[in-house]
């Protein structure tokens, strides 16, 4: 009797697929051998067994997301699917530099747009572009942030086209979420194929709390003494609160809310049991509107009266700095090539997705005449809101979007559909091919520092290409693989 | 430590002192109905004291059903104490400090939460009623085994302690009111009720040898040395608790909530069955209550201070205010 193929059916269509090569028949690439030899053998049992473990491993620990819009703030987890992706270590280390490279170049940028221009004078990017960026914070002007260090933390989104060539999507320079979830990943991975797992020597990412906590206290202006850390939350609610307890915990470090900590003579200190504790260091999950009602938005209630006074007198760290989503504005984005070359006299390692502005006369009228085959993007959002993908969208949508480009077209970028790569995947119908994108960590404090792999993101849903956990989207293990 | 956690660990460990009590006190309560009170206005009857003592005045037994009874204080929401909202707000507390609590002790309070959630209990509830109340005591046990094994005794482990023995108290000393609010002298089987909720029947019958009546079983459960759910016993657990956190020596103190504490030890110390006939059992224990409730409110006032911007907000709308800013 023959036993049933879990990849029996399997087709890569058109896209490059990260597990096989070619068309027609299936020949999986050689550092996916091995877990095409296991999964393949796999018993349907065995396969729903091992899922059930994950999911319920996932809710028991609480590792989950909260849904908004929702009034009692329901939480689910993170959809986790078991088959690991794969990058040999040749591979990552030409995305390594890339990333390397990329974000010096961003943290020079924005040390010369809050100080000298230089970028601006010799007109490599308008003036408009930067004091038009929602994130563009003129408090920082002439701030010399400690260690001259901006984005101390970067989440960028890398995709690969149908040539398989890694593209940079976004940077996420201001508060990016998802470590937590690669650690957690590995956790279970490791549980559900340990000789799979052990035969492949992937490259370990558990270094990844003590490498951000080093980050942190490298930021530290009281070299004195130990530094103090603190990791402040928006609180309870947040979609990623588990992320913060999670690395707070593996730091070892207070998380703490805004009403936790108190400005004092310029200086902040956390409300304990035992009085007032001077703090160092803020890693922020909150973003720059929040933190300071006294500077930013008057109605916060999550940040702390004061900080930014402390801050821009030197007595507290904050990471990432204020005023970073400067460089990860939409618009910014499409001039970061260009940024590289300027200030590195290099040339970019890892490429941009094509990007046309719409605040330019002629990219908006091509921008306006293609709409159905390009992904509109609202410059200043995250979390898959404010798109369009033009070959998947209505006729109604097209015009609301041509209206909203036309009214504020600094707030539009407009991107060819790329035809990301894809990833077997558990379906409903057993293993099937779905769109994922790779999101590494970048930790930029006396040294960058970058745990290998990343969290890998799929789209769950057949033919989208939204990876967004707000949006249907799951995570996957990244194995960095080590070549002898 | 941050004040904002001990507070969290605190209510964390009331609530599942609570729900424990509460899941006590149902199961005991609906054995005695079985026997006791056979149509619905006995049914009505039996429980109105009950229900009076607990404060759960918004349980209307006319409105629900007399034999839903046991089901609304398990599953409704809308009554604050129920079993169920102890364990969310238990919950809720919990994952502001995960920070705090070991991975086993997470572990449990997630899974009664979700066995809870995903309607297990009711399944478990349905086939017999018992079967969940046994389940949610037998939690509660291994909760508090896990706290004591498996975090350290330092100051979040006192603010633990300090939650657990002050609701404690205060649960005792609800049941024993029981017997006052009757409209009739206890009979044997409420004063065995009272012992039961408290677990105290067979280290009752040890002490007294079964000799049932009321001045001894209101005196075992206020003054009895030993027994961990006397009040004399939480009183003195509290007391110690206080002193571990400010690192005071016991017989002073160093802030009102350990001087309000000093003194009603002594109080409890010093005080037998003659004088509280003759203050009456119920003022007694209704002063109890009233001064349990002032040290709670004590220990918030000495070691959690509240900024006072959130207090000048409306408590509702900036609740709701700062949760949709966190949904930023």
């Amino acid at each position: 009797m023959s036993i049933p193929r879990q990849f029996q059916g399997y087709s890569t269509e058109h896209f490059f697929d990260k597990m096989f090569s070619g068309n027609g028949e299936l020949r999986a690439r050689s550092h996916y051998e091995k877990i095409y030899q296991r999964l393949d053998r796999l018993t349907e049992t065995e396969i729903s067994e091992r899922r059930q473990q994950a999911d319920s491993s996932f809710l028991e620990h609480g590792i989950t997301f909260t849904v908004y819009g929702d009034e009692g703030g329901t939480e689910r987890i993170f959809p986790f699917d078991l088959i690991p992706r794969v990058i040999p270590e040749s591979e990552w280390n030409v995305v390594e530099n890339g990333l390397r490279q990329r974000i010096i170049a961003l943290n020079l940028f924005l040390n010369d747009i809050y100080h000298d221009r230089k970028i601006i004078k010799d007109k490599i990017i308008p003036e408009e572009i930067i004091n038009s960026s929602k994130n563009y914070r003129p408090e920082m002007v002439g701030f010399d942030p400690p260690q001259e260090v901006y984005a101390h933390i970067c989440g960028t989104d890398l995709i690969r086209d149908d040539q398989g060539n890694y593209l940079v999507l976004e940077d996420n320079a201001r508060c990016p979420s998802g470590a937590s979830y690669l650690l957690e990943n590995r956790e279970i991975m490791k549980r559900a194929f340990p000789q799979t797992f052990g035969g492949m020597s992937v490259r370990p990412v558990e270094a990844y709390p003590d490498l951000l906590l080093r980050t942190l206290e490298y930021l530290s202006p009281r070299k004195s003494q130990k530094p103090v850390c603190v990791l402040l939350t928006p609180g309870v609610y947040n979609s990623a609160y588990f992320e913060h307890t999670f690395l707070a915990r593996q730091m070892g470090i207070e998380i703490v809310e805004g009403k936790d900590l108190i400005a004092i003579d310029s200086c902040i200190y956390m409300r304990t049991t035992r009085g007032l504790v001077q703090v160092d260091v803020i890693y922020r999950r909150l973003d720059d509107d929040f933190l300071d009602p006294m500077v930013f938005r008057e109605e916060s209630m999550l940040g702390v009266a004061g900080l930014m006074d402390a801050y821009l007198k030197g007595n507290v760290a904050l990471a990432n700095a204020v005023g970073t989503g400067v460089a990860d504005d939409k618009v910014t984005y499409a001039y970061v090539p260009d940024m590289i070359k300027y200030y590195l006299n290099q040339e970019p390692i890892l490429s941009n997705v094509p990007t046309y502005l719409c605040w330019r006369d002629t990219d908006r009228a091509h921008v306006l005449e293609n709409l159905e085959n390009l992904v509109v993007k609202a410059a200043n959002e995250s979390g898959g809101y404010g798109m369009l993908i033009g070959n998947q969208s209505t006729l109604k949508e097209r015009d609301e979007f041509a209206r909203l480009i036309e009214a504020h077209p600094r707030e539009y970028i407009a991107q060819p559909i790329i035809s990301l790569s894809r990833h077997p995947t558990f379906c409903q119908e057993g293993i099937e091919g779905r769109h994922v994108d790779l999101r590494p960590f970048i930790l930029y404090g006396e040294d960058v520092e970058i745990v290998p792999g990343g969290l890998t993101r799929v789209a769950l849903k057949k033919g989208s290409l939204v990876v967004n956990s707000s949006q249907g989207g799951g995570s996957k293990d990244t194995w960095v693989l080590r070549e002898f | 430590m941050l004040s904002r956690v001990a507070d969290n660990l605190y209510w964390m460990s009331r609530y599942i002192e609570r729900a424990d009590g509460m899941a006590r006190m149902i199961q005991v309560h609906q054995s005695q109905a079985l026997e006791y009170a056979q149509n619905d206005q006995q049914l009505e009857e039996f429980w109105q004291p009950v229900l009076q003592s607990i404060c759960a005045e918004s349980v209307h037994p006319s409105e629900i059903g007399v034999r839903k009874i046991g089901k609304t204080l398990l599953f409704d929401e809308s009554f604050s104490n129920s079993i169920l909202s102890c364990i969310s707000l238990a919950r809720e507390n919990a994952r502001m400090v995960r920070d705090q609590l070991s991975e086993e002790l997470w572990l449990e309070l997630n899974n009664i939460y979700l066995f809870f959630r995903n309607g297990d209990a009711l399944d478990l509830y349905n086939q017999g009623s018992d079967l969940l109340l046994d389940r949610i005591t037998r939690f509660s046990l291994v909760f508090q085994g896990l706290a004591d094994a498996t975090i350290p005794h330092g100051e979040g482990w006192r603010f633990l302690s300090l939650g657990k023995y002050l609701e404690r108290a205060d649960q005792t000393s609800r049941m024993l009111d029981t017997l006052n609010l009757r409209l009739k002298e206890p009979s044997r089987a409420d004063l065995m009720s009272v012992l039961r909720c408290c677990i105290a029947l067979s280290a009752f019958r040890q002490q007294f040898r079964g000799h049932l009546s009321l001045q001894n079983v209101a005196s075992f459960l206020l003054f009895s040395e030993d027994f961990p759910r006397s009040i004399r016993f939480c009183i003195r657990a509290i007391d110690y608790s206080l002193h571990a956190i400010s690192g005071v020596p016991t017989g002073t103190f160093s802030n009102e909530a350990e001087k309000l504490t000093g003194s009603t030890l002594a109080m409890v110390n010093f005080t037998d069955w003659n004088q509280v006939q003759a203050k009456g059992l119920h003022q007694t224990l209704d002063e109890l209550q009233t001064t349990l409730i002032e040290i709670g409110q004590r220990v918030f006032e000495t070691y959690v201070l509240l900024p006072s911007e959130i207090k000048s907000l409306g408590e509702r709308t900036s609740a709701q205010l700062a949760q949709a800013q966190q949904q930023q």
